[in-house]
Parts: structure tokens; sequence; C-alpha cells
């Protein structure tokens, strides 16, 4: 996910309409011909092999999502897989599955608190991080190393953080007489994955952030001091607006990975005391221990799909209506 | 003007240290504890001992381990730089059919989600479950689209004077790949083989699902089992957590300023 909305930011920092990536798509190809035959098969071999991989583990399995949704596949080789239509559908609707509408909540709980607070404290990081220098470079550099150490050892690292005996972070709320399992905790353990998910891709944001600010002309700020415009002035009129094609793209990010990433939720709480998302009930269903109900669990994800599309389509929509609005 | 930006630099400093460097620095002194006084004074260091890198290394297998994770992300992050570079060549020179559909069903790519159920069932059905080989296939897809987009951007800004030059006076297709337009993409082929790798590295769905045999574990499957199996083995663990990303911390540190200036400039593009 954070590869691939750093490629795909999708409109332009400096506000004007989105061109192709590449120059030269329109116009007649050319050069095949000057290629000899057995490059020609050369290329084309390659390339086939290339998008074969691509086809096999990358579209196949999204229809593969749709079509294991419709039948009672357990992955045991004495069960048979039989056509079960739409009833892995109804029963997350009917209550004949447990935690379906817990889980609605939990992702809408988390989605909006992620999205939210990684692009604040993204926000906050930018300003102070984009400057010159050298301990900028090196804070650059510590936002991001979450990034590299990836779900397992972060999660693993707030887990000793939050160790509820001698952890850290328990000694320090005991002087204020609170007491918590933490981790193991229904009240506590959706605000602390909460933390840990914006801990853990902050650093991304924060560059996108960056980016932006760097785009915006000095010239714009020259021109403010000279009329004397206030701090706050400059950055509610000039910095905020201009931000907005970072805005956009940071938005867009924070929300589709709080939908669909559970990778974070599996090792810090395996979706348990009030944690798990429909990713993670989908993961759970599929794969939890005395569970194997692929097939729901397919429709669970193919439900979540739906839902992100649903509810990322408009935003970026809106985003981009007020990208508009703002530049014209 | 000057002193409140001093000021509010320095509390930005802090913040990020505290937030982004003290749980870090937190961890390698747990590993250097010893359990006893560790229990004693949990928050302050004591002298340092290195009995914990043993029994994390020998307790979790982390040697066997580590191999694991090193061929697994190496051989599936280089694979999916190459294919990318056998689908980006064709797709920025022009040199096929529809080039322009292909760069988009590549680009949609980047959006699709890691499908783990489906990816399960066909491993199960092509055999590719539970062995190293299958593992390390699986693997190639999701870095594919980034790497074909890096490329394809970087090949379109390489004059194609230069090809037509080559093929005229005979260069073979992969022997030109190999010596022209590899050397002069190598920016692009280093990032999309650094993030393709930091995501198998760091992958813990797929060896959950798609590995059940303990010495195919990778570190990450490793690591968090050793921590289901050693509750309250706090020092430990956290030695555990120290070795097991040593070589992705080592890494990162070595190619941060590509990689940071890579995301920086994608932003930038956007």
């Amino acid at each position: 996910m954070t590869q691939a909305l750093q490629a795909a930011t999708p409109s332009r920092a400096d506000g004007r309409p989105r061109q192709p990536r590449t120059r030269g798509w329109r116009g007649p190809r050319r050069g095949p011909q000057l290629l000899s035959r057995g490059s020609r098969v050369t290329m084309w071999a390659g390339l086939l092999i290339a998008l074969a991989v691509y086809v096999l583990f990358g579209l196949v399995p999204m229809a593969g999502n749709v079509i294991i949704s419709f039948t009672n596949y357990t992955a045991l080789p004495s069960a048979p897989v039989n056509n079960v239509g739409f009833s892995n559908y109804t029963s997350m609707f009917t209550s004949q599955a447990p935690g379906f509408d817990q889980a609605i909540v939990a992702t809408g709980v988390f989605v909006v608190a992620v999205t939210i607070g990684q692009n604040a404290l993204a926000l906050l990081l930018a300003h102070k991080l984009q400057r010159p220098g050298r301990a900028a470079a090196i804070g650059r550099v510590l936002v991001f190393l979450p990034i590299a150490l990836g779900v397992t050892v972060v999660g693993l690292t707030w887990i000793l953080i939050f160790n509820p005996q001698e952890g850290p972070a328990a000694s320090l709320l005991s002087a204020f007489g609170v007491h918590s399992a933490f981790f193991g905790s229904a009240s506590w353990a959706m605000p602390l994955v909460i933390f840990v998910q914006i801990w853990q891709n902050a650093g991304f944001s924060t560059l996108v952030f960056i980016g932006g600010l760097r785009s915006i002309d000095p010239q714009v700020y020259e021109a403010a001091d000279i009329d004397g415009v206030g701090a706050w002035r400059r950055l509610r009129r000039i910095t905020f607006p201009l931000l907005a094609p970072a805005l956009t793209a940071n938005t867009l990010f924070a929300v589709v990975g709080a939908f669909t990433t559970y990778n974070l939720i599996y090792v810090l709480t395996d979706g348990q005391y009030g944690t798990q998302t429909l990713g993670m009930l989908a993961f759970n269903e599929a794969f939890g221990s005395f569970q194997a109900n692929l097939g729901y669990g397919a429709a669970v994800s193919v439900f979540l799909f739906a839902a992100t599309l649903v509810v990322a389509l408009p935003l970026m929509a809106l985003l981009r209506y007020r990208e508009r609005r703002l530049f014209s | 003007m000057r002193r409140p930006r001093l000021v509010s630099g320095v509390a930005m400093g802090v913040l990020v240290a505290i937030l982004f460097l003290l749980p870090v620095l937190y961890v390698v002194m747990l590993a250097f504890e010893t359990p006893a006084h560790f229990l004693n004074s949990p928050l302050t260091p004591g002298t340092p001992a290195v009995s914990n890198f043993s029994g994390a290394w020998n307790g979790a297998d982390l040697g066997v381990e580590l191999l694991n994770t090193v061929l697994y992300s190496v051989v599936a992050s280089a694979a999916s730089t190459l294919l990318g570079l056998l689908i980006a060549f064709p797709i920025a020179r022009r040199l096929i059919r529809g080039h322009s559909a292909l760069y988009t069903t590549l680009f949609i790519g980047l959006f699709l989600p890691f499908s783990v159920i489906p990816l399960f069932a066909e491993a199960r059905m092509l055999h590719l479950y539970n062995n190293r080989p299958g593992y390390i296939l699986l693997h190639v897809e999701p870095g594919l689209p980034l790497a074909v987009m890096l490329l394809v951007a970087l090949i379109s800004s390489i004059p194609a004077e230069l090809d037509e030059a080559a093929w005229m006076e005979g260069a073979g297709y992969l022997s030109y790949l190999v010596r022209v337009v590899v050397p002069l993409t190598r920016p692009a082929l280093i990032i999309a083989f650094l993030y393709g790798l930091l995501g198998v590295w760091n992958d813990i769905i797929g060896p959950v699902v798609l590995l059940s045999d303990p010495s195919l574990f990778p570190v990450t499957r490793g690591i968090y089992n050793f921590f289901g199996s050693n509750e309250s083995e706090w020092t430990l663990l956290a030695a555990g957590i120290v070795i097991a990303s040593l070589p992705v911390v080592a890494l990162f540190a070595a190619s941060q300023r590509q990689i940071i200036r890579a995301s920086l400039a994608g932003a930038l593009k956007g």
C-alpha cells in the first residue's frame, strides 16, 4: 500500500491538472520493425512470462475472492466444495455469523481515527522536518524507520512497551493511578492499536507533506512577508490551501490503508478485545484457530473491498473538487 | 522571530526523539538487561549482558529463519524487478499494440488488496503451498506494478534513438537490455528492488497462511511464534527483536538517502 500510493499520488502538487506520467503516449508506435525476428520473439516471451505472473497472482486472486465467496470452501481434503449461492452474504447480515456488526463498528472507528490522527501528526512533523540541515534530515530518517522495520517488529516493540507488569508505559501510568492490561483490555486495546497504526505509517505521510511543502513557490511567502502577513494567516491562507493535493493523497492513503490492512492488528491483538476490523474478521474466519470458513471469509473480503470503494471514490471526488475550488 | 522558531524547533526535536527514537532505544536497552536486573528496576539500564542474544538466537532458531528471509526477499524482489523491466521496456517504447491499456492494467495493480484467501487456494492447487519455490513465486507479484511504473517513467526519459541505433547494428534484445538499459535505469531498479525487498521481508500474513513447516519460516513468523511461546521473558524477546531487525536496519541505514529521496520525488511528481 505504501508503495502504491507513493507512485500514484493522484494529483500534481502545484494544482495543475494531472499529466500522463510518461511523455509520448500519443503518436505512432515505432521501432519494433527494427528488431530482428529473434529479438522480437525474446521480447514477447519475456513480456508474456512477466504478465503471466501478474495475471496469475494479482488479477486471478481478485476474481477468485468473488468465486470462493459463493462456496463453502474449507480447504479440508475430505470436505466437498459446493456452490452455496448468496448464503455467505446473507449470513453476514442475519446474525448467523457472529462478529460482523462489531467488525463494521470497529472498522469505522479505526478508519476515522487513523485518518485524522495520521494526517495531523504527519502535518506537524512535515512542518518542522521540511527544513534543510542535518537535524531535520535525521528526523526524516527516524520517522520513516517504522516502515523499514515492518509490522512484526513494530507490533512486538509496542507489546514490550505496554507490557502490563514491568513495561515503561505501565510504570509511568501507575504514577497517575492508571492500571490496565493495555493490549489485553477492552477499553485500551483499540486506542492503542490505532496509535501504533499511526506510528507505523506516519513517516510516509510526512514525506508526502514535505513534498507538498517544498513545491510551494518561495516567492509566495516573500510576497506575503512584504505585505506583513502574520505567521498564523500565512499558515491558514497560504500553506494549508497550497497543500491540498498532498492532503488529498495522504487522506486516501490513510483511508485505504486503514480499511484494508490488518497485519498490524494480527500481531498486536489478533482481533481480540474489540479490535476485530472487517479485514481481521475475514482472515480469522478463514485461518483462525478452529475456523476454516474460507467461503465466508472471502465474502467478508468482497464486502470490505466494496465498502472501501464506496467510501474512497466519493471521498476522492470530494477532495479533488475542494482542490479545484481552492485553485480557481 | 528568531527565538520562537528555535524553541519550536527544539520542541519538535524532543517530540520526534520521544515518539520515534525512545521506543527503539528501550528495546535495545532491554535486550542487554539481565532478567534479574530488569525485575528490580525495569526502567534503568544495568551492566550490559549478552546472554539474551544467545538465548534468543538458539531459542527462536533465528539463524535458519534469517537465511530463509534473505533467500525469499532477495530472490522474489530481484525477480519482480527483472520481470518489471521486461514489461516496462515494451510499454515505454510503444513496441506493442495496446501499450497504454497494458500500462493502465499494471497501474490498477498498485491498488489491488493482498487477497490472501484465493492465494491460499491457488497455492494448494498449484503445489506452491509450504515450499520455498512456491513461497518465492507467490511473493513476486506484489512488487511488480511499482517496478513497472518506476521503470516506464525512467525509460521514457532515455532517447529512443539510442536503441534504434543499437538495433540497426544488430544488437539482440536481451543483451541490449542488460548492457544499455539496465545501467541507465539503475536508480529505478534499485528503488523497486528495495521496496520489493522490504515488502517480502516484513510480510507476516504470507508466512502464517502459506507455510506450515517451521524449517521454512522466515524471521517474522519465527519471532512472532517466539513471542507466543516465551511470554513474559521480556529481555529474551527484546534480544530476538534486535537480532531480527538488525539486517533490515543496516540495509535501511545504507540506503535511506535513496529511499527517502525517491519517496519525496514521487510525492512531488504526483
